[in-house]
């Protein structure tokens, strides 16, 4: 799948790869392959820059180790970042029952 | 290449053009995807080919990172409310009768050529296609447009008592993008 499929849901998939705990950036890209079998492989140049962008917004917060005498750069979400997440994972719900019901001719749940 | 010199190679690419702690944590990134090839059981040399070809060339990533930089997403909020809080302040000027005021010719041809100068490097800022040139713009202009509005301000506040009513709107939209420009500032300068 590609990075501009996702245009809009990036922010969320980053904010649930990091809900289980603190990870670096590698271990990001390598959780969302893991959760999705492969089909997600995001590449560097997007979750890299897209993590520094919600740390600035307040949503992840980074914090520096040393591990095999490497600098190592570890994010984890903030109350901030949870309250988004839970935010994004509602309005993905709707949004999703919203268009499965649009191309499957059903009616929409919840005005049935 | 393999292992140690690959990374260190890499890093110093990507430290050429990024901040050291981007550089870092690249270089980090990039010695995990090496460790994972070797795992699966690949030589030094195709683990660090499989690693960059994986992680991204160095050139690929800095692009990425200059396109979402700091600098230039504040330059880009920056030209985007401009045109608000010009137009407040537009309005305090024209129904103050601001030609009637005592201000020394100087004093204005400089806050037209400081608003002129900060308004060329925001635009510069969000188009640079290097990190570092658009930083040092951004940070630039960010301190330009603070002196303004903090002058502006200031001049407001002596000038309460004859303010027009404008400046009820011109005032906090200032005193706004001064509370952003800070917090953007810590963004762009970050080392």
């Amino acid at each position: 799948m590609r990075a501009e499929a996702l245009k809009g849901h990036l922010d969320a998939l980053l904010l649930a790869a990091l809900e289980g705990g603190p990870r670096h950036g590698y271990a990001v890209m390598e959780a969302l392959r893991e959760a999705t079998g492969g089909r997600l492989d995001l590449p560097t140049g997007t979750v890299y820059p897209a993590l520094h962008r919600l740390a600035d917004a307040g949503l992840i917060s980074g914090s520096w180790s040393v591990v095999a005498g490497r600098r190592r750069r570890m994010y984890q979400l903030t109350a901030a970042g949870r309250r988004a997440l839970a935010g994004k994972r509602e309005a993905w719900q709707d949004f999703a029952a919203t268009m499965s019901a649009a191309l499957e001719g059903r009616p929409c749940p919840g005005l049935a | 290449m393999s292992g140690p010199g690959l990374i260190e190679d890499y890093r110093a690419a990507v430290a050429a053009q990024l901040p050291a702690a981007v550089a870092d944590e690249l270089a980090d990134g990039l010695a995990e995807t090496y460790d994972n090839y070797l795992r699966r059981g690949l030589g030094p040399v195709a683990a660090g080919r499989a690693a960059v070809a994986e992680f991204g060339e160095p050139a690929v990533v800095v692009a990425a990172f200059t396109r979402a930089s700091p600098a230039r997403r504040a330059a880009r909020r920056l030209l985007l409310t401009g045109p608000v809080v010009g137009a407040c302040w537009g309005a305090v000027l024209i129904t103050g009768h601001a030609w009637t005021w005592p201000v020394p010719p100087v004093a204005r041809v400089a806050a037209g050529m400081i608003l002129a100068a900060v308004i060329a490097l925001l635009a510069a800022a969000a188009r640079m296609p290097r990190y570092r040139p658009a930083r040092r713009a951004a940070a630039v202009a960010c301190a330009g447009l603070t002196a303004w509005d903090l002058a502006a301000v200031a001049a407001a506040m002596v000038l309460l008592r004859h303010l027009p009513w404008p400046g009820l709107l011109a005032v906090p939209a200032s005193a706004s993008r001064i509370a952003f420009t800070a917090r953007a500032m810590r963004s762009v300068l970050a080392p």
